[in-house]
């Protein structure tokens, strides 16, 4: 996967959780995986399309997601509900956005589709092309994983 | 939800506004995953909802106006970002009467404003800040 495609969406989670959550995020890891697998917390997909198409899924384990929301919301947070998950898309659908238009610096122009849900123990295929990044920060360890390839009609 | 110096803009209004913002979606927030028999708390919910969506108009409106006001670029921009925002609140209302406001919907749609308009003051609406700032310090230098 080219490293332009794996950069644009770690600088938009750094960017997203410095300013929403004031947490660094630092990339421990990256491997080609052929399936994604989902967390027993919060899990998040979303599909891609354009000059690149393909999906990215946020895997958040439950403790992270909890914490999370909780920093978010200023009031305890103690069961991964509808509200923690909807929280969490949002996110997720903010960091993606951010990841697009880093690309669009590289001259790619994408769509996102809406977040989905995915439920936990969930094995995805992932397509020819993915990688999983495991990420560090202060209040856990969670895994974007992202599978993205060229149009073919662009010609980039 | 917290509200932190750092999401301020330095125009005294929209500061004001936004803060303002916070405590009524906090409110809200609250009010929704409050203890209790969720029918008990509905007509709180309601009340918070309606309070909320009216401010909500009228801080984008003011905000927006304040845009033109200093000829901010990004004007045309920010305003899509409110009308579609407007949009989806609609829906969603629409939404909730449709379903007599179930319980999980409301969860989902207080989440997503949370996150939501964290990010928007504290990224979006900072650009406003800036361009003010950068206009202020162009007029000082054509003054001098």
């Amino acid at each position: 996967m080219k490293e332009q495609y794996v950069d644009s969406f770690l600088k938009a989670v750094q960017d997203v959780f410095a300013l929403m959550l004031d947490l660094r995020a630092e990339k421990t890891n990256e491997e080609n995986v052929d399936k994604f697998v989902t967390t027993d917390g919060a899990n998040v997909t979303i599909g891609i399309r354009g000059d690149l198409s393909g999906t990215v899924l946020f895997t958040f384990p439950e403790k992270m997601a909890l914490e999370m929301v909780k920093i978010m919301a200023g009031m305890e947070i103690d069961k991964l509900d509808n509200f923690v998950v909807s929280a969490l898309s949002e996110v997720a659908n903010i960091i993606s956005g951010n990841a697009l238009s880093n690309l669009n610096g590289y001259n790619y122009s994408c769509d996102l589709d809406p977040p989905q849900v995915v439920d936990a123990g969930k094995a995805i295929p992932a397509g020819k092309e993915a990688v999983r990044l495991p990420l560090k920060t202060g209040i856990g360890e969670f895994a974007l994983n992202i599978a993205l390839e060229e149009d073919d009609k662009t010609g980039k | 939800m917290l509200w932190k110096d750092k999401y301020k803009i330095g125009v005294a209004l929209i500061d004001q506004q936004h803060q303002e913002l916070f405590r009524r979606v906090a409110d809200f927030i609250a009010t929704v995953r409050g203890q209790g028999d969720w029918e008990e708390r509905l007509a709180k919910v309601k009340a918070t909802l309606a309070f909320m969506q009216e401010y909500v108009v009228t801080h984008f409106a003011d905000e927006e106006a304040y845009q033109a006001s200093i000829n901010y670029p990004g004007l045309a921009a920010h305003k899509q970002i409110h009308d579609s925002f407007k949009q989806e609140v609609e829906q969603y209302a629409e939404k909730f009467a449709a379903t007599g406001f179930n319980e999980d919907l409301i969860q989902s749609f207080a989440g997503k404003l949370m996150a939501w308009l964290i990010n928007h003051v504290a990224r979006e609406d900072q650009r406003i800040g800036e361009f003010a700032r950068q206009e202020v310090r162009s007029n000082e230098r054509t003054i001098c």
